[in-house]
């Protein structure tokens, strides 16, 4: 039953992406758009989800991948093709994700949340300082890809890290990470290895994070430190897993729908709207729904958790 | 050398400790008696800037007179908030299992909110005025009277906030659920109230930092977060829940960051405080006075 119910949702999932993979042949310019920054939130949300959901240690610090991600890209823009600047882009964040995370991951609880936003905002000065420093106020990439290109590297990016967490999930890796989230000091009694662990996952989470940054900044095609390393795309990513629910692939992708759905909907174009509406959906969703949109349908429909 | 014991920068390190202490003195309340992490509370006093701002721009109301209106005002919002979304998530046993976490996103929430209404409200531009901005001279030293006010006024409130928590009795029941809820509420402490108290103190407190400090600089809807992380790194290094040490640890930052920024220069502000930040968390989560514990 259980093996008929995966391949039904496997092939639901494949011929969802061939219609995403479709869609520039569809829809306009400005749909397209849209359809962009849901599969971009999707990938990061996948991504984040792959630590901060399974191991409980709130990141509130993503925004500095994708950051970097996307300075590496401007800095190798027109040095070496994209191809390889994009995954150099995610690299250089999981590098910097290693670097961070060995002292970092020692701090628990709110003290790690708060934490994680201070790096993020440390690196943004310490780039902004160094981009005055060297004289550069801004970037202006021009020739970047079309909007379709971007589009499909994206999705392809979404379908990644949506694997990817479904496969840390199934794996060690995953279990010992929902362990330390049910109680760390009991999961290493019984010989799970936290350390290790948590920094493996904070790594393969700052990778494709690192990779939409570069993708990003193509589309935005100029490079901006404030705008690059801004706070708001952690509270974004965070927002949309506390929406969705952050423990199964799924949560991530209902969370983004919902998200960019009701944004386009109230025609939140005003930036000071958007982060209205994500610090009330924050408030109440952590309050009243605190399983999220996944968990509350579950109860409704009753169906068991697979 | 003659530049570094200058009165000037003296002068400027006590003004900042003492807006600091006060800053610190809320956060720190909030964190001790409840363990939850209020990173709105620099948006609360951008709020108590802002509201001395309007009353001083509007109808040229004095901020001194204005400050008391934030204040409560800003306790007016901290009973709030801990009667609608506090008092809620201690009462679901499922919210209270992570609640540091999850306190910590309701907060950021509420800080988000409140920064972007501010933004709607007033524009994200900066926003200052000119109150007793002429310059006093003090022996060699001189000081624009606003920032000679400002210390006097946070000074004289920090010194209040150690009075009341040494002798009033509620600041007593404060300490005590600091040091040890359960047993507080065992010898019949309301805790529930004292709660409550604590918010509006906290926040009350904040908005006065934040009228103050309108009259030194400018004022903008995203200026609190620094002040946030100014104010968490001061009760990090002075101790969780201990107010003398948020006044030395108060101290310190400010003689960091004046001294560093007039030795470096303006634009590393950011990447002192953060670094500082980052430094103390990781090096001595215990604070500079505490014993080794984890942090949790």
């Amino acid at each position: 039953m259980i093996q008929k119910r995966q391949i039904g949702l496997l092939v639901l999932a494949a011929v969802a992406v061939l219609l995403f993979a479709a869609l520039p042949w569809a829809v306009g310019p400005y749909p397209l758009g849209v359809w962009l920054s849901l599969l971009m939130w999707i990938a990061l949300a996948e991504s984040w989800a792959m630590f901060s959901g399974l191991s409980g240690y709130v990141s509130l610090g993503h925004a500095v991948f994708y950051g970097v991600g996307a300075y590496v890209t401007v800095l190798l823009w027109q040095v070496v093709p994209l191809w390889l600047a994009i995954p150099l882009g995610g690299a250089v964040a999981g590098l910097l994700a290693l670097v961070l995370g060995w002292p970092c991951l020692r701090v628990r609880g709110p003290y790690f949340v708060i934490l994680t936003l201070g790096v993020s905002e440390f690196v943004k000065y310490l780039v902004i300082s160094s981009e005055a420093a060297l004289g550069r106020n801004g970037r202006l990439l021009i020739g970047t890809p079309s909007l379709t290109v971007l589009f499909e590297a994206m999705l392809a990016l979404a379908v990644v890290s949506a694997v990817m967490l479904q496969l840390v999930r199934s794996s060690r890796l995953g279990t010992g990470l929902l362990a330390i989230r049910a109680d760390e000091v009991a999961a290493e009694a019984v010989g799970v290895n936290a350390a290790a662990l948590k920094l493996v996952s904070f790594t393969l989470s700052a990778f494709i994070p690192g990779m939409v940054g570069g993708l990003m900044i193509l589309r935005s095609t100029y490079f901006e430190p404030l705008q690059a390393f801004s706070p708001t795309t952690s509270f974004t990513i965070v927002t949309i897993a506390i929406l969705g629910g952050s423990d199964e692939v799924p949560g991530p992708i209902a969370g983004a729908l919902f998200l960019v759905l009701l944004s386009e909907l109230l025609w939140a174009r005003a930036p000071e709207i958007y982060m209205i509406i994500l610090g009330v959906l924050l408030i109440l969703f952590v309050l009243f729904v605190p399983e999220g949109l996944l968990g509350r349908a579950r109860r409704l429909f009753g169906s068991a958790r697979p | 050398m003659s530049v570094i014991l200058s009165g000037q920068l003296l002068s400027a390190v006590l003004v900042l400790a003492a807006l600091y202490s006060l800053v610190a003195i809320g956060l720190n309340l909030v964190y001790g008696t409840m363990r939850l992490l209020n990173v709105a509370h620099g948006d609360l006093l951008m709020l108590g800037g802002y509201v001395a701002y309007w009353g001083f721009a509007k109808w040229g109301i004095s901020p001194l007179l204005s400050a008391v209106v934030a204040m409560a005002l800003g306790a007016a919002l901290g009973t709030l908030v801990f009667a609608t979304l506090i008092r809620r998530m201690f009462a679901s046993p499922r919210l209270l299992a992570r609640v540091e976490s999850n306190s910590l996103l309701v907060f950021f929430g509420i800080s988000t909110v409140v920064q972007n209404v501010t933004a709607l409200a007033f524009s994200a531009n900066n926003r200052g005025y000119s109150y007793l901005d002429d310059v006093v001279a003090i022996g060699d030293t001189r000081i624009a009277a606003n920032r000679l006010v400002a210390l006097v006024i946070a000074t004289a409130a920090c010194a209040a906030c150690v009075v009341f928590f040494r002798y009033a009795r509620s600041g007593m029941a404060m300490r005590a659920i600091i040091q040890q809820r359960d047993a507080a509420a065992l010898v019949g402490i309301n805790v529930e109230r004292i709660n409550r108290q604590v918010f509006a103190i906290g926040f009350a407190l904040a908005a006065l930092a934040g009228a103050l400090i309108s009259m030194t600089q400018e004022i903008s809807p995203f200026m609190g977060f620094p002040f946030t992380i100014s104010a968490f790194v001061i009760i990090i290094l002075g101790g969780l829940g201990n107010i003398t040490g948020s006044i030395i640890g108060a101290l310190i930052l400010a003689t960091v960051e004046v001294y560093g920024v007039a030795i470096l220069s303006p634009s590393f502000r950011s990447i002192l405080v953060y670094g500082v930040f980052i430094a103390v968390l990781l090096l001595r989560p215990q604070g500079l006075f505490g014993r080794p514990i984890a942090a949790r």
